[in-house]
Parts: structure tokens; sequence; C-alpha cells
């Protein structure tokens, strides 16, 4: 077995009555001591969670090319960001399928700053350094110098705020500031993962113990990645590894609001207007359970009796009152069809249903 | 870890209350805050016949999903449908009002369980 990283507040997890687990080449807490459940409820109802999020990784984009390279690379329309704006966007392989799903940032023109998956990151970086060299740009990994933090939560912006100067009221939704904390250069944006109004917060790991546990001090409860998927999986959001993979598209996951065709030439974009045109392979539908049950990722599911896919990610939603699903399924089973899913040897109902599966309270703005 | 002394318990972190010929089973203290919170509790049919070391219930934490063992043969007589609107009872009361269910046994398996003082040693090896 490799041995598994620490991040930065690997005592601070264990001190908090954390259960470590790995987790993407990391150790991390999949809860602490009051379980799961109330983690999610603190976030859900009205406190504010802290996650460690250190295992995702950050790339900086830096050069008179950094638009168009990423442009070239990214599946969205990167011309659309302004100085201090976030997009969601994904990284295709020729053959139109995912790399990974990544966050864009631009700090300026010449100068953005990437988010990508822990469990991606080496790949990401690779193939962004491959494609770097056909244009005046430079890519930097700074995963390994910074620690991420995600604030979420109805309280989040009101215990951040007692750490910065900046008005954190004029952050909005998928904007960023860059900040100074502990004297140190740091980004805060208003970003999630939860569906909950919240920040995520990069900041240098020589800062990262100083900044947790001032988040703690400010009332924020730690939230491990149990918690985290509960949270994530209720709102719909899509999962690299769950719902999104090298097997599919942006057509099959149903991401193709992230996917401009019409922006000019990017990797993976003949691939996808063929696959388009063509029509998806399978399909993502959000599904509900009619009976007692726990839909889980891989569970087989049934349209008209017949198999026409499983489960990608699927929970005991305590908000919903019940199991709900994201699945891929036969394109023609989308709309028609009574759906079941199998579970230890039983066809439990299921109906169609939309996403998020319970209210987002994101800031429209 | 509460392990009480008048009941009998399993390698797989049963425990189970024999009187007469009736008995009643559930998860111990241990297995409860080693699964996490319980969202899900799967109950068998009355009447269902168990052998000792037969699966017969499936409770399912947050991430994991458990099957339950019976420590004893018998035919189910009885099940906890509380479990159904309130599985999070067998995280709170794992030995009082988070029991899974009751058998008219025959006693078959009884020769395999564990005392409190083996299976506190148990849980300690």
């Amino acid at each position: 077995m490799t041995d598994l990283l620490k991040t930065p507040l690997f005592e601070q997890h264990v001190a908090l009555g954390g259960k470590m687990v790995p987790f993407a080449g990391y150790e991390l807490p999949v809860q602490y001591k009051d379980g799961a459940l109330k983690e999610y409820t603190a976030v859900r109802e009205g406190e504010a969670g802290i996650f460690d999020i250190t295992h995702m990784g950050q790339v900086r984009v830096v050069g008179p090319d950094a638009l168009a390279f990423l442009q070239y690379v990214t599946t969205n329309d990167v011309s659309k960001l302004v100085d201090g704006q976030v997009q969601y966007s994904a990284l295709l392989n020729a053959q139109g399928t995912f790399i990974d799903d990544i966050t864009t940032y631009r700090i300026n023109e010449h100068h953005y700053y990437l988010c990508v998956n822990a469990a991606n990151r080496h790949k990401d970086v690779l193939h962004l350094k491959e494609q770097a060299a056909r244009f005046d740009v430079h890519v930097h990994d700074e995963s390994d110098d910074t620690t991420l933090l995600a604030l979420q939560g109805a309280k989040a912006q009101a215990a951040l705020q007692t750490l910065v100067d900046v008005d954190l009221e004029l952050i909005g939704y998928y904007k960023f500031a860059e900040v100074s904390m502990e004297g140190l250069a740091g980004i805060i944006s208003r970003t999630g993962y939860t569906g909950e109004d919240g920040f995520e917060i990069y900041v240098p790991n020589s800062i990262a113990v100083d900044v947790w546990c001032a988040l703690l001090d400010q009332g924020a409860k730690p939230i491990g990645l149990a918690a985290r998927d509960m949270l994530r999986s209720e709102m719909g959001y899509a999962l690299y590894g769950h719902e999104i993979s090298d097997a599919v598209t942006p057509v099959e996951a149903k991401l193709m609001w992230i996917t401009k065709l019409d922006k000019g030439d990017f990797i993976g974009k003949a691939a996808v207007e063929a696959r388009k045109a063509e029509g998806g392979k399978q399909a993502l539908i959000a599904i509900k359970l009619t009976e007692r049950g726990i839909p889980r990722e891989h569970y087989t599911v049934l349209v008209g009796g017949v198999v026409s896919g499983e489960v990608t990610s699927g929970l005991h939603s305590p908000l919903a009152g019940g199991g709900v699903a994201l699945a891929y399924v036969k394109p023609e089973h989308v709309t028609a069809g009574q759906i079941h899913v199998e579970i230890r040897g039983k066809a439990v109902a299921a109906e169609r249903t939309s996403t998020p599966f319970v209210r987002s309270n994101v800031r429209k703005q | 870890m509460s392990i009480p002394a008048d009941l009998k318990y399993t390698k797989d972190h049963e425990w189970v209350r024999i009187e007469g010929d009736e008995a009643t089973f559930g998860i111990t203290d241990h297995a409860q805050e080693a699964l996490g919170d319980i969202v899900f509790v799967e109950l068998p049919e009355v009447g269902r016949e168990v052998a000792a070391g037969e699966a017969y219930a499936v409770v399912e934490s947050v991430k994991a999903v458990s099957d339950v063992y019976a420590p004893v043969s018998g035919v189910i007589t009885e099940v906890n449908g509380d479990l159904e609107g309130q599985p999070d009872l067998v995280n709170t009361n794992p030995y009082g009002s988070g029991w899974i269910v009751k058998i008219k046994t025959d006693g078959a398996g009884s020769e395999e369980l564990m005392s409190e003082a083996l299976y506190t040693t148990f849980l300690e090896e």
C-alpha cells in the first residue's frame, strides 16, 4: 500500500475525534465524533460547517496566451469571465470524454487559477503542461502548497467576515476576491458543493491551522466526507468517478450547459458535436424511491422491467424523506416506463424527479 | 462501550437475550459505533426460519450496508417495526428499544456464544 498523504490539518481532525479513512490518496475524516447526520444537519439547518478539502488540486495558468490556452483546453467559454469571476468547466480528451471537471478563476486576462479533483490532479497537470507547449503560457501546480477549506451554511459569511478585511457581502455567487489572511495572500470564492451559501478558502499551508481554528472559534462545525457527499448528492451535483468519467461525454452527463460548442475549437469539441448529433449512449436521470430503501451506487436500474442502467450516486435524504439517486439509463428510458431499483434482489419502485432533490440555498447572484 | 452482563454475544457483534425458548436479537454498542449513523433497517418477515449464522436483516448507515446475522436458530415471531421510522434507535439504545427481532429458538448455535467477559476480551484483542 502506498503511503497516504496528510493535510496540514491532520492533527486537528484527530483531536476532534475524526474517523480517518483513505480518500484520493489522503487520510481524511469520514466523520467526527458526533456523526455524519449531525454534521449534515448543521450545514443544512442554519449553522456553518467547515470542510478540509485540501486534497483538491490548484493550478495557476499565467502568460499572454492564458485565455487562448484555456479556451482550447476547457469546455466552457472563458472569454465570458470577468476579473474576479469563477466558472464551472471541464477538461475533455479528444474522444470528448471527461479528463476532469474543474472550476476556472479569472484573476486577469493573463492569469487564471484552476481547482481540480484530487484523484485527477497529476493527470490534469500532465495534460495541461503538454497542451501548454503550443501556447505562450506557464502552468504551475500549486496543490502541495495550498490548503483549501470550504465554509458552508447560513452562518458561513458571519464567521468568515471576522477573519478578513474585504466586505464579503460584495462577493457574489461564483465570484472571488484575493485577500490577505495572517499577512499572506489567499483567495476566497463564494462557491461550494453543498447547495448552501458559503465560501471556499485557499490559503498557504503555513496558516491552515490558524484559519481552521479561528473558524472553529467562530462556531463553525467540522464536517467529514460522509456528510459532504450527502450534501453534494442532495443537490444532484456531478462527482468525477460517479456521474462523470472518461467513459461519458457532456452529452450523457447533462453538462452541455458548460460545453460551449459555439466558442471556437477546443479539445473534444468534434467528438461532442458528433455525439450530440447521434444522441447520447445513455442519459443521466434523477429518481426518488416511492418505497422504502436506499438506492446506492452501482445498484441496477430497471425500466419497464428490463435492465436499463445503474445508480451513480444515491442516498437516504433526510430532507427529501427517502431514497434519492442519480442514475444512468438508456436514452429511450429518460421519460417513459416504470422505474425500479434492484436492492438486494428486490425491485423497489421509483419515480423520475428533478435536481436539486431538496431546496438549494445558494445565492442567486 | 456498554456490554450488558445478562446477554450473550457473537464474533459478528450481535447480542442475544435468551429466555426459555424465546430469544431477542440486536447489534452491540460496538457494532453501532463502528457503523455510524444508521439510516435504514431492512427487517425480515415474521414466520421466517433462520439458522444460526444466517443473515436475517440489513442495517444501512450513511456510508455502509451491513448484514446482521442470527446468533441462534429459530423462527421469527416479532420484528421491531419502530426501526422503520426510527432506525437511529439502533444507535441510541442498541440493547433496548433498538432490538431487531424476537424468535422462537431451538437453541442451536448457543454453544458458540460468548459471555460478557469473553466478548469484552474479544473486543480487546
